[in-house]
């Protein structure tokens, strides 16, 4: 009887070990806006990953608008996803609020910025930790695409480099062509887009811990805009619709010049308008006096919730690291920040091809080093970028000047910020 | 057991399964949020695993001296100024197509299409009517109530931007209204519009003096309805704004207000939108009532 109870343990015991060996972790991946254009990419990734570690299972999720809040209540049903898509923003709030666990407890400082380029590190970084792995990014003004034709007819003949001559090459084809130049980002909805705008003119928002964008060198350089606006050189929708968005739409239509971003506008130019596409030239974008380029990025976080952070961790590493990301820049023009990335052959090659995308692609694929995130943590975005925005627009309608506008937006932000 | 105890005790037994559900999803919501209301919860407190904690009116002062709320309530109390078109044109287009004329349940059908029009759809839509190139614009140059040369960007402008969407949350509502109206008008005895017309009445003078105070309780229920959901609009402001209330505020309403301290993303603060959704909620009770009154008065006079 005693051999038999010492048997029946023996063997409950290493049927368990078995079951443990056998029965994989499932972790839950959370993307934004990636499926089902990108399924392929993200799928493969993740059948690689699960072939190298066997005991770990990857359940792929893509969500899309709702996603900050779908995050709130899994975590509030004890369900949550183990690792998610973030951008800056988002990490910060996250960290801020205690709903993220810091990448810097879990891999160390020098394992980070070994496999990471700073830049987009600090994107992700508050309090002093980094809560996010930096995926991919793109540059607020990374390229010019524009349209050959219009800059024809708009005698356009030495291609701007520089703000000034965009301003003016906007104006020309507007009075030349009557479409517009330029449709910068003065007012985006989800963001303080105004902001990065002084930042690419090399000037300040935030120093030592207060809103500084009100010298009268902030003033003269929304005025500027606000002329633009006045006049007509920009389109006023710009007061509502996201930039990016107009810009795709009016280029698309003929009715805009240039596009300047991120190469993936381009696509959907291709989608919609063969012909233009056809005509579209690609070169680098015009640089501000700052000569900086600030741009904005997505990261991997892993929930305080999650369940199994370890193997979070892996697959969040693996996602990020360099072979994936270049992969995944191949699919579509998004910029790897990944460390060495910049180094592949495809971006420098890329820029030689004649084809818009593959062109945009090689000109901005290889500055993952230089994205940085032109707005630091805040928090309460919410609300001060909104701030922002309400006296930006009220100085684009001339309900307040240029100046009364910062001055209001500077007092608010000092009140609300966080210290 | 008695039969009637029996027949209450059998109609609370059919009563059961709605009243249930409406305990989940009804009943509890509103007493726990109006419980938040008086709390500090946000995304901290619930980052920090910390349960709501009770702070008394402290959300009512912040809200009290928030001009961004004050915006929202004042345009929420001006949006009902859609109330009284919307039910004047229901009731007409109602008593238009309550006639047989070839057709009718064509007009009927069309006028209830916007109805079931999803919003996001709508937005579309108008966003391109209200467009500077838009066919609003050139409608109103075509009939000359609109100078030629002249560009108006309806939504936009601070001064048009409410109205505009109003307009959408008119165009949105009157099919519903209507088809209300219609089963009302139905319902009213065609003796009585013959007797009318006997004794030398007009069809205005029917319309009015019949009709209407006949139509007394539908009315009044069509208004509250109606004074409800204007109070509560949001979904128009949402996909015209791209959330954010229009231009220099002008469309941002006080349920937009609740809207963005609660689902802004991850720095959310219940304890904040939902004293604010009390707010709503308690404006909404005060016109409730006085809706309730008229009802009362009109049914002792009629």
């Amino acid at each position: 009887m005693k051999r038999f109870a010492m048997l029946s343990l023996a063997l409950a015991l290493t049927s368990s070990t078995v079951a443990l060996a056998q029965k994989p972790v499932e972790i839950e991946f959370w993307t934004f806006y990636l499926s089902p254009k990108f399924d392929d990419y993200i799928n493969g990734v993740i059948k690689a990953f699960e072939a190298q570690n066997p005991g770990i299972k990857v359940k792929y999720v893509d969500k899309q608008a709702t996603l900050e809040q779908e995050l709130i209540s899994s975590i509030n049903l004890g369900n949550a996803p183990d690792v998610v898509n973030l951008w800056s923003d988002s990490t910060w709030a996250g960290a801020d609020n205690n709903l993220l666990l810091p990448m810097t407890d879990l891999v160390g400082r020098s394992e980070l910025t070994r496999l990471y380029h700073a830049n987009p590190l600090s994107n992700f970084e508050a309090n002093g930790k980094v809560y996010g792995l930096p995926w991919y990014g793109s540059l607020d003004a990374g390229v010019m695409s524009y349209n050959t034709d219009l800059f024809k007819k708009a005698g356009i003949t030495k291609l701007p480099t520089t703000t000034t001559e965009l301003v003016a090459a906007a104006k020309a084809v507007k009075d030349k062509t009557g479409a517009y130049g330029w449709a910068p980002a003065i007012k985006d909805p989800n963001g303080a887009s105004f902001l990065g705008t002084f930042v690419f003119e090399g000037l300040p928002i935030v120093q030592g811990g207060k809103a500084v964008f009100n010298s009268p060198a902030h003033a003269k350089l929304l005025q500027t805009y606000v002329d633009l606006y006045k006049q007509d050189y920009i389109p006023q929708e710009l007061l509502r619709k996201e930039a990016f968005q107009l810009s795709t739409e009016l280029y698309a239509q003929g009715k805009l010049a240039t596009i300047i971003g991120g190469p993936q506008a381009l696509t959907r130019i291709r989608d919609n308008n063969k012909e233009i596409y056809g005509k579209t030239a690609v070169v680098n974008a015009p640089l501000g006096a700052g000569k900086v380029q600030p741009g904005s990025g997505m990261d991997l976080v892993i929930p305080r919730a999650s369940k199994h952070p370890k193997e979070a961790l892996a697959f969040a590493k693996f996602m990020t690291n360099r072979a994936n990301q270049v992969a995944f820049a191949k699919v579509v023009p998004v910029i790897p920040t990944a460390k060495g990335a910049e180094t592949d052959p495809f971006f420098a090659k890329a820029k030689g091809s004649k084809d818009p995308i593959e062109r945009a692609t090689g000109l901005v694929g290889a500055s993952g080093a230089s994205i940085k995130y032109a707005i630091p943590n805040v928090g309460k975005t919410d609300d001060l970028f909104k701030n922002f925005n309400d006296n930006i627009e009220a100085a684009f309608l001339g309900r307040k000047t240029a100046q009364q506008a910062l001055n209001d937006s500077v007092e608010f932000w000092n009140k609300n910020m966080k210290k | 057991m008695s039969r009637s105890a029996r027949t209450t005790v059998l109609a609370f037994l059919f009563l059961l399964p709605a009243l249930l559900l409406l305990a989940v999803f009804t009943f509890y919501p509103v007493l726990y949020g109006s419980y938040l209301g008086f709390t500090r919860y946000n995304a901290l407190s619930f980052g920090n695993h910390e349960p709501p904690r009770w702070v008394g009116l402290e959300n009512f002062r912040t809200l009290a001296g928030d001009e961004l709320f004050r915006t929202g309530v004042v345009n929420s109390l001006k949006y009902l100024l859609v109330v009284p078109a919307l039910q004047l044109v229901s009731l007409a287009v109602a008593s238009l197509v309550n006639r047989r004329l070839p057709f009718v349940t064509f007009f009927r059908a069309a006028y209830y299409v916007p109805v079931v029009t999803s919003v996001s759809l709508a937005a579309v839509m108008w966003d391109w009517v209200f467009n500077k190139d838009g066919p609003l614009n050139w409608a109103l140059k075509t009939v000359h109530l609109m100078a030629q040369g002249t560009n108006q960007s309806w939504l936009l402008d601070p001064d048009t931007a409410f109205w505009s969407i109003m307009l959408v949350t008119f165009w949105r509502g009157f099919g519903y209204y209507m088809v209300l109206y219609l089963a009302g008008l139905q319902a009213i005895p065609a003796e009585l519009e013959e007797a009318a017309r006997l004794d030398g009445a007009n069809a205005w003078q029917t319309f009015w003096r019949v009709t209407v105070p006949l139509m007394r309780p539908t009315i009044l229920l069509c208004s509250l309805l109606s004074t409800l959901s204007a109070l509560r609009v949001l979904e128009e402001v949402i996909v015209f704004t791209n959330g954010t209330g229009g231009p220099l505020n002008s469309t941002f309403t006080a349920l937009l207000y609740v809207y963005r301290k609660s689902f802004g993303g991850l720095d959310f603060d219940y304890g904040l939108a939902s004293a604010a959704g009390l707010v709503v909620a308690a404006l909404a009770l005060v016109l409730s009532i006085a809706n309730f009154r008229l009802m009362r008065e009109g049914s002792v006079r009629a």
